[in-house]
């Protein structure tokens, strides 16, 4: 009697099982669907058209194997934009996290007001690309600028300084420009993580005698050190994705060009599609490959936490 | 009686009936709808204007003419048309010729506008003609005719040495600290500046068979490009301008009376520079004919044309919407607008009727305008130009000398034409 209670129960839960498996795979279905159809399908067929000349311009759409991927190598002015690209990431992703964590522990202290102040700080990443660099572009001109306007009004040698005709400058500027929209994202997110730390432990590391660079460095970083991950990983792709900042600045300049301009020239000034293709999926590996390191880390983090 | 009233109704009757058919006679394609994309601005009363003639409805799009390419090629290239009539550019005439993306209009436009339109041929590939230009640009000089007597300048400059002589004494005498408009950045306004001063050297880009003609310090191109340096280095171009489109250069420059000589003027933009509304320099600026080191002047046609998609759902209607907005009393009524006639026809008519602003330069330059590349825009354009105005933005920035910005461009030119 109890072995058939016990194989009629074992039968209820095999076909409860299946039912929420099929649950399961119905309520996933439309996500993978989607998926396959707006990412997995266009992803495999640049990849496989990356492998063919695709030019308007000539007859036919040869297999050409991995020549779209030998010539990036031989390329100088893709060398350049990369190199002008890694620059914009190091910078990029070392000013948004070290501002961004510190402007996050500053509006984590403001107790009124602080809705209010976080919609401010949000605005600029709010805004479009262009509208941000069409807005630094008054503030950088050599003219009427409002930034030569500061300097010189403190007495500095900048009245009519062309910030873009100095390359490390120029990059600089970009730069600021990428932050200053860039780095409310990882205000929020640090910020939120900020916010989930239970209060008792900073009492706790009160009466224990902790001061204030104790706390932020013995219980804040290491218990936000999840969301720095993950903002780092989002100002890492953004920064491989620069774009408006820099044409809205200084057009296609060699100076500034990033990798994703130079991919664009390519594209649809010099309609070389196929090569396009490739570029876009070696900047996708890459910024791929870079953003893992930090994935992994958020992985041990975790796992630590 | 009776009878006779019976037949002046069937008369009445068959009238009645005939009347609508008789309109379709005279608008065959009324009710049909096309769609139209070209640069902003254009006049707004074209899509009624055209309705109202032809019963044909027009849905007018315009976009900056920087993206308008972006959408072109990105409709195309998948196989849809972006409009019915699309703004075509004379430097797009090698890539869009070699793609075969636009309908031959040869057989549908008559003969006699093509004759009219004399910058036609830079549309025209063995023999088919792509695009009808509605747009007559060309490039001559313009000048701020007030700033050149403010500092005792009575004769405009015919010859290059008079024009750096002229800016030089504009400068000296306080007039303005920039006498010279010359855009610098990596933008196509740069490529056609070093272009036309080329041109004034009195040489051409290429030979026949496209092998560069700019590489040796006596060449036209090298003594255009050593030029703008030197502008720059006197002080008679303002340093910002490596970052400055063309337009803006017009708009924010020489428009405010902060600059007195557009090196690369545009015949179109002289009504702008002389309405009160939008220049504060209005009534004070004049075309001159481009200064030449000879004397003799030269420059070369940049047209804009009107293109049908072959992949067009309308093409009929696209090429009533063509035929009208290239006649020469729309053209003449379009110049209000800003849009300087294409047809020789329709010049010469301004210019007799006092219409048209520097209308003795215009006329005189467009005499002399060739085009830029005698054996057709080449399919690889968009490269060379883009070499030519990196070149020029890393001179003008010190990194480059002009000898290493000449072989740059040669090289980039070279590997254009081997893909």
């Amino acid at each position: 009697m109890t072995a058939v209670t016990a194989i009629n129960m074992e039968r209820k839960r095999g076909a409860a099982s299946n039912g929420d498996a099929i649950l399961g795979l119905i309520m996933v279905a439309p996500i993978v669907i989607t998926m396959a159809a707006l990412v997995f399908f266009p992803l495999i067929d640049t990849m496989w058209d990356s492998l063919h000349r695709i030019n308007p311009m000539q007859p036919g759409t040869p297999f050409i194997g991995a020549a779209n991927y030998t010539n990036m190598l031989t390329d100088s002015d893709l060398r350049a934009s990369w190199i002008n690209t890694f620059i914009y990431v190091v910078i990029a992703v070392a000013a948004e996290t070290v501002f961004g964590v510190a402007a996050a522990a500053l509006i984590n202290q403001v107790k009124f007001g602080r809705r209010w102040l976080l919609a401010a700080v949000v605005l600029p990443w709010a805004l479009p690309g262009v509208v941000n660099a069409v807005i630094w572009m008054w503030i950088y001109q050599p003219g009427a600028g409002l930034l030569n306007g500061i300097l010189t009004t403190l007495g500095l040698p900048f009245d009519n300084h062309v910030w873009f005709n100095d390359r490390v400058s120029a990059i600089i500027a970009v730069t600021v420009v990428h932050v200053w929209r860039m780095m409310p994202l990882t205000i929020v997110i640090v910020l939120a993580a900020m916010q989930s730390i239970p209060e008792h432990l900073y009492e706790a590391a009160r009466i224990d005698g902790a001061g204030r660079s104790k706390m932020f460095t013995s219980i804040t970083l290491p218990l936000i050190r999840g969301a720095i991950a993950i903002a780092m990983t989002n100002a890492t792709v953004s920064a491989f994705n620069l774009f408006d900042e820099a044409w809205v600045l200084t057009s296609s300049s060699l100076d500034t060009r990033p990798v994703l301009i130079q991919i664009y020239l390519e594209t649809f000034q010099n309609l070389h599609f196929s090569y396009g293709m490739a570029l876009s999926l070696v900047v996708t590996v890459v910024s791929l490959l870079v953003s893992l390191l930090y994935v992994l880390r958020v992985y041990h983090t975790t796992r630590f936490d | 009686m009776r009878r006779e009233i019976f037949r002046s109704m069937i008369a009445l009757a068959a009238v009645a009936w005939a009347l609508p058919a008789l309109a379709d006679d005279a608008k065959p394609l009324a009710g049909k709808s096309i769609t139209v994309l070209l640069p902003s601005p254009q006049a707004a009363n074209i899509a009624a204007d055209f309705e109202k003639a032809t019963g044909i409805h027009v849905d007018m799009q315009t976009l900056s003419w920087d993206d308008i390419r972006p959408k072109l090629v990105t409709a195309l290239i998948a196989g849809t048309a972006p409009a019915d009539v699309t703004e075509f550019d004379w430097s797009w005439t090698g890539q869009f010729n070699a793609a075969g993306w636009y309908m031959p209009l040869q057989d549908v436009i008559d003969k006699d506008t093509v004759a009219d339109i004399g910058v036609a041929k830079i549309f025209t590939v063995d023999g088919n003609l792509l695009g009808v230009p509605y747009t007559n640009d060309f490039r001559v000089m313009l000048v701020n005719k007030k700033q050149f007597a403010d500092a005792g300048i009575t004769k405009m400059p015919t010859t290059l040495d008079e024009l750096v002589a002229d800016a030089k004494q504009i400068k000296a005498k306080g007039v303005v600290q920039y006498p010279i408009g010359l855009p610098l950045s990596p933008t196509e306004g740069a490529s056609t500046s070093w272009y036309l001063l080329t041109k004034a050297f009195g040489g051409d880009l290429f030979d026949k068979d496209f092998k560069p003609l700019f590489l040796t310090p006596d060449s036209a191109g090298y003594k255009a490009m050593a030029l703008e340096a030197q502008l720059l280095k006197d002080g008679l171009v303002d340093p910002a301008s490596t970052g400055l489109k063309d337009s803006q250069i017009n708009d924010s420059m020489f428009a405010k009376g902060l600059t007195s000589i557009m090196i690369s003027g545009e015949p179109g933009r002289l009504g702008q520079m002389n309405d009160p509304a939008q220049s504060s320099v209005a009534g004070q600026v004049i075309a001159i004919v481009v200064p030449t080191a000879s004397g003799v002047t030269r420059s070369y046609g940049l047209p804009e044309a009107l293109g049908i998609p072959k992949v067009s759902q309308n093409q009929d209607a696209a090429i009533a919407f063509v035929k009208w907005f290239t006649t020469k009393q729309f053209q003449i009524e379009n110049y209000a607008n800003g849009v300087l006639p294409t047809r020789t026809s329709a010049l010469a008519d301004l210019n007799a009727a006092g219409k048209l602003q520097s209308g003795d330069a215009l006329v005189a330059q467009s005499k002399v305008i060739d085009p830029l590349f005698a054996q057709g825009t080449p399919t690889w354009y968009p490269q060379f130009s883009s070499a030519v105005n990196t070149a020029i933005n890393g001179v003008a920035k010190g990194q480059v000398t002009v000898d290493q910005a000449m072989q740059n461009i040669a090289d980039a030119t070279q590997k254009a034409m081997t893909q």
